[in-house]
């Protein structure tokens, strides 16, 4: 492992069939405010179908169970479980939507954390006006588009990780998916699955439970 | 005791600013010191003694002493024992003076010492050991006393980091969107005026976000000192453009908490006055760590400090807080080349 880059953009098969379908989102902002101003907003757009605008993160998880979502608008900071786990929760999904993240802290921290989360896209809140529905439609796509981790502050954070993680932490990287990963390192769903958890917490700021 | 009084106030209120303790002492009344007090009083008593004895033995020799060598004699031994009178005394009293002139000495950064041959072996001694006894006391207090403002500061901090972006900064967010909304439905006329709204908008969300940052350290308990100095200098590259060369160990032993903390804040506040003063778009920070000191050195290749320069507030908070933990920080120009250098000493025997 040698390359730090945020994987390439994985080909995808468009999730829908119709392709003049509207993009059935779902909005996650526990500030009410920002939840209706982002709804309306994006309600403007003909392309656009707003499923549900919800205020948590496991609302969010309620709603994706339920309706078939393409991408899901995800503020980081929820107040409770924040949006990152939010995104592990919905890419276990039979049908995974798009996740984009959106934070007013778009660091490379955020970025690797995201990488493990298995997060699309992170808009900045200061773009959120202009840049945000651009990047919906790029996520809808199947784009990827995380900000780049510098090599210094990556080789910092695996560091921090022990061996195990480590190798997870560098395929997720190099762009596997986490299927994959666990294959190779030969590794059961569920033991997969819980040191994803734990890498999860070890990368973020931020611990994935409510805070204190 | 008096003397000691004034580390006892200090000791005790620790969040006090330094400028205050460090007033001059007021002016001491002059006394004749206690052990010329004593020798003069035990020399008036062996004279009045001695004349007394022999007036009262043999009156007539008084009158007749100055007429031979006897007087000479006499005053020899008077002077003999007052002298020695003295000499005993002086080590009787000698350590009292000791102890004084330590205890004038005594400050934050020598808290630490301690008088070397205190011995319960007189009351000399006995004080000695009491004092010792004392300033440990008193280390120990002022230790969980720092600890106590610095965790109260960092607390209050990441209050307001919290205030500033779940308040403030969703708010405006809401407001961006509503302008985002606003000037897609404009008239013509009005969509431009819109858009400049927009961005003053923007660029206050980036000043939250960004005076929210400076505020929490939030990677320092989950990544440890080095990961989050280099988080930090990842933000400073991101954000401010500067390209930061970084030095830092692998792991470091454990430090405590509030260790850390000033490690961080200190680096942070370098690394602030590097992008805002020096000119310089170059910086190195080092962390250097063996088994008696952490080092923290932060260089910049800029303009370096004016002659006569005085550190601003940020600096002089960061010395505050390194003397709370009994570092040692110095600011100044690099001996080879351009650009200033911060270094933050921090002992590490006195932190566990």
């Amino acid at each position: 492992m040698t390359s730090l880059a945020p994987p390439p953009a994985a080909e995808r098969v468009p999730p829908r069939d119709d392709p003049l379908a509207p993009t059935r989102l779902l909005v996650v902002d526990d500030h009410p405010a920002v939840r209706a101003g982002l709804r309306e907003l994006l309600a403007d757009e003909d392309d656009f179908h707003v499923v549900a605008a919800v205020g948590t993160a496991e609302d969010g998880v309620e709603v994706a169970k339920r309706e078939p979502i393409d991408v899901a608008v995800v503020d980081y900071q929820l107040g409770g479980r924040n949006g990152l786990w939010l995104s592990r929760k919905l890419k276990r999904l039979p049908d995974p939507p798009a996740v984009l993240i959106y934070s007013a802290y778009t660091d490379g921290v955020l970025s690797a954390a995201a990488v493990v989360a298995e997060a699309d896209a992170i808009v900045s809140k200061g773009r959120i006006g202009s840049e945000l529905c651009q990047e919906i439609r790029s996520a809808a796509a199947g784009r990827r588009h995380l900000p780049a981790i510098p090599p210094r502050l990556g080789e910092s954070l695996r560091r921090r990780l022990d061996h195990q993680e480590q190798a997870i932490f560098g395929l997720l990287l190099a762009g596997f998916d986490t299927a994959e990963v666990a294959g190779t390192l030969g590794l059961s769903p569920a033991g997969m699955e819980s040191r994803l958890w734990e890498l999860l917490n070890r990368l973020e700021g931020i611990p994935t439970t409510p805070r204190t | 005791m008096s003397q000691v009084a004034p580390a006892d106030v200090r000791a005790g209120a620790p969040a006090l600013p330094r400028a205050a303790s460090a007033s001059p002492p007021a002016p001491r009344r002059r006394y004749v010191p206690l052990l010329y007090r004593v020798a003069a009083i035990n020399a008036i008593l062996l004279a009045t003694a001695v004349t007394v004895t022999i007036a009262l033995l043999a009156p007539g020799k008084v009158s007749a002493l100055a007429l031979d060598g006897e007087l000479v004699v006499v005053l020899g031994a008077v002077a003999l024992v007052v002298l020695a009178n003295v000499y005993l005394l002086r080590r009787v009293v000698g350590p009292i003076q000791a102890l004084t002139a330590f205890a004038r000495q005594v400050d934050y950064s020598t808290l630490g010492q301690r008088i070397p041959e205190a011995e319960p072996t007189s009351e000399a001694g006995e004080l000695a050991l009491t004092f010792s006894q004392m300033l440990e006391r008193l280390q120990a207090e002022r230790r969980e006393a720092t600890g106590r403002v610095l965790r109260a500061q960092e607390d209050e901090r990441l209050r307001i980091a919290q205030e500033l972006h779940d308040q403030v900064g969703q708010e405006l967010t809401a407001v961006l969107l509503g302008l985002s909304r606003l000037s897609a439905q404009a008239p013509p006329g009005l969509e431009e005026n819109v858009l400049a709204v927009q961005d003053i908008v923007r660029d206050s969300l980036e000043d939250v976000r960004r005076i929210a940052i400076e505020l929490r350290p939030e990677a320092l308990d989950d990544l440890g000192l080095p990961s989050a100095l280099a988080v930090l200098a990842d933000r400073f590259a991101q954000q401010l453009g500067l390209e930061i060369a970084e030095d830092l160990p692998l792991s470091l032993p454990p430090l405590p908490p509030e260790a850390e903390l000033v490690v961080y804040r200190v680096a942070q506040e370098a690394l602030t006055n590097v992008a805002r003063h020096s000119a310089s778009s170059r910086a190195e920070m080092t962390l250097e760590c063996d088994l008696h000191r952490l080092v923290l050195i932060v260089r910049d290749y800029g303009l370096g400090l004016a002659p006569g320069h005085t550190p601003g507030t940020g600096m002089r908070g960061m010395r505050e807080r390194a003397t709370l933990i009994g570092a040692q920080l110095k600011i100044d120009n690099r001996r080879s080349g351009s650009g200033c250098e911060v270094r933050l000493e921090v002992p590490l025997e006195t932190q566990r």
